[in-house]
């Protein structure tokens, strides 16, 4: 193969199937498949399906955190060392740029803190990313507002984005480069008008979601944090949670929350063991301390404290809000209770703070 | 720490000493040593039932035991209260930032329990005593519900008041027949008739229910200490231990980790630090 950087595309007698095909190799194949109600779902799988997998036009329903966090870990066993088969080496195609971007906040979780996850670093290791451009947008999408776009410039070990051209693949890492030398047969260098076709497409879908984002009254490079920590005393959380019913759907569902429990009990066998689960925020009982104590007891603190981790602290602690705009919460939220709609509450209120204090000094 | 990263390390229960009705201290001899350093934390575990955070009061000189001041007050501790000496136990740790005791050296300390609180403060007393030379003056207010309700009261606190180094003094929020000592609210004997202290450059370590650190540390505020200089343990329901289960979040920490010992300065931005 060329050197790093060179941009590709799929050759005149091949086709994506056979180049996925080649990707996939002996790994372990997380695709995306049309759920045919305007979803994708992950499918799993030892090859690639022609017809049943695709790399899909966005985001899948499920968050691509499940594939490195799951919802349910088994830990171990009291006094028995873990026994864990060593994970198989996996491909995942169809990754967007919202999930890929996610991985962010899990690896300074679970890598980068004072003591790593070896099962999370073990999935990171094994597992290559091939990410996919968003050639279409569901309506709860806003990426562009909190920073992100709907194609992946970093994270990935291989990127394909189809235009109208025809596709153009690149590597972003080592492994990445490694990999696209077992597809090189059906490979040829990509052409210039199909790099501009690529830059063309990849701004147009920007804008659009930049006009989706401004239509629920978010701008791109909104200082969300100023007015979340603003919002401390507002009546906004109260009025929302009226409306939550502290499901903790939105806290599943996110593509960046990494809250968990370790969850006690026994086996049949009557041995105490120890699982991981995800948990919620939403929750009552999250932050509660022995003897009934409860630093957010009411679900107006808790909601809030959902806005404060990802809009507050993450900025504080790694420079980066915990939202990607991937919308699933307000997909999942059973009340409705729309994303954007409490961001854009927050904003509206902080910027008429701010004109009010504006205006004292005026006079 | 990373092979238990999740999963303790077994212990067994050698001695359950009362307290009070309420209040045991458990000595707890884990399969390997657990150095810890005054105001570390561990979690401790019951197999299959649970597990939560406690701070040793023991001697942080001595690793292959800790002893451990339980209130029973909840799911984890109610099941600690029913077991016996010789029985299992399983702990991770230690967890979490310690009280800075060579920032202590020269300075005039003042330590202020409340109730089971005065467990971690025993800890850090321990380690104080061993190398008395190297502070100025150790000052001690503890308070306590009612004279049952004082934890140590046997061996260790009075103890403590031996000496002309110590300056020890009780208080209970009830009298009972045949306690002759103070009797009122904490903060009281932290005022001027009971407290003679350097408040400006002095140290101030606190640890007890929250409602008595909030109004502790308005007190300590008052009588001018700095709040860089008044460290206080944060109660959060720490669960993993290692910053990454979320439970535990306080403003831009995790007490697990950048706690439980916070200097008030660290916190008072906090705009809900005491509720809980």
């Amino acid at each position: 193969m060329g050197p790093k950087g060179v941009k590709w595309t799929i050759g005149v007698s091949s086709s994506l199937d056979e180049v996925m095909a080649s990707l996939a190799g002996e790994r372990e194949i997380y695709a995306l498949q049309d759920t045919k109600n305007g979803h994708y779902q992950f499918s799993k799988s030892t090859t690639w399906q022609p017809g049943l997998h695709t790399l899909g036009d966005y985001r899948q329903t499920e968050p691509l955190k499940a594939l490195f966090f799951p919802a349910r870990e088994f830990i171990g066993k009291w006094k028995e060392p873990s026994s864990r088969e060593p994970m198989p080496e996996r491909i995942v195609f169809g990754v967007k740029n919202c999930d890929l971007s996610s991985l962010a906040i899990f690896d300074q979780v679970f890598l980068h803190g004072i003591c790593p996850d070896p099962y999370y670093a073990e999935a990171r290791q094994k597992t290559l990313l091939v990410s996919t451009d968003c050639n279409s947008q569901l309506d709860v999408c806003f990426c562009p507002a909190v920073g992100e776009q709907p194609y992946a410039t970093e994270g990935f070990d291989i990127n394909i984005a189809l235009t109208p051209l025809g596709y153009v693949i690149e590597s972003g890492t080592d492994a990445g480069e490694k990999l696209l030398e077992s597809a090189q047969q059906h490979l040829e260098p990509a052409n210039a008008d199909l790099l501009k076709s690529l830059q063309t497409q990849r701004a147009g879908r920007y804008r659009e979601l930049v006009e989706l984002s401004q239509a629920h009254g978010l701008e791109p490079g909104t200082d969300y944090r100023t007015a979340i920590e603003a919002s401390f005393d507002s009546g906004l959380w109260s009025d929302f949670a009226e409306d939550c019913v502290e499901c903790g759907a939105c806290n599943f569902i996110c593509c960046t929350c990494h809250c968990f429990l370790l969850a006690d009990g026994t086996d049949r066998e009557g041995t105490a063991a120890r699982t991981k689960l995800w948990d919620a925020c939403l929750y009552s009982g999250f932050a509660a301390t022995a003897g009934g104590g409860n630093p957010r007891p009411l679900r107006a603190d808790r909601l809030r404290n959902r806005f404060d981790k990802k809009f507050s602290y993450f900025p504080q602690v790694m420079d980066r809000y915990a939202c990607d705009g991937c919308g699933r919460c307000t997909e999942a939220c059973i009340a409705n209770i729309d994303i954007r709609d409490v961001l854009r509450r927050a904003v509206d209120e902080c910027d008429a703070l701010h004109a009010h204090s504006s205006d004292h000094r005026a006079n | 720490m990373s092979a238990t990263l999740y999963m303790p390390i077994p212990a067994i229960i050698e001695r359950i000493e009362d307290e009070t009705p309420d209040i045991k201290t458990f000595t707890i001899r884990p399969v390997e040593p657990i150095p810890f350093a005054a105001g570390q934390f561990v979690e401790l575990a019951v197999p299959g039932i649970g597990e939560a955070p406690f701070t040793p009061s023991s001697s942080p000189k001595i690793s292959d035991f800790m002893e451990i001041t339980i209130m029973r007050t909840g799911r984890v501790t109610d099941w600690l209260h029913t077991m016996q000496e010789g029985d299992e136990v399983g702990v991770r740790g230690p967890m979490g930032r310690a009280y800075p005791i060579e920032d202590f050296h020269d300075r005039e300390i003042l330590i202020v329990g409340g109730g089971c609180g005065v467990g971690p403060l025993r800890s850090l007393m321990l380690a104080l005593l061993e190398d008395l030379h190297h502070y100025a003056r150790i000052i001690v207010r503890y308070g306590a519900r009612t004279p049952d309700s004082i934890v140590f009261k046997d061996a260790q606190l009075h103890g403590w008041g031996q000496g002309d180094a110590l300056d020890v003094m009780l208080t209970v929020d009830e009298g009972a027949p045949g306690w002759d000592g103070h009797v009122g609210l904490i903060t009281e004997i932290l005022e001027k008739d009971y407290l003679d202290c350097h408040a400006s450059d002095g140290i101030a370590v606190m640890c007890g229910p929250p409602v008595m650190m909030k109004f502790g540390t308005d007190k300590l505020l008052e009588r001018g200490y700095r709040p860089e200089n008044i460290y206080l343990s944060m109660e959060r329901n720490m669960s993993c231990g290692v910053g990454q289960c979320g439970h535990c979040r306080l403003g831009r920490y995790y007490v697990c980790k950048d706690g439980p010992v916070f200097s008030y300065a660290e916190v008072q931005s906090n705009p809900r630090l005491w509720d809980d």
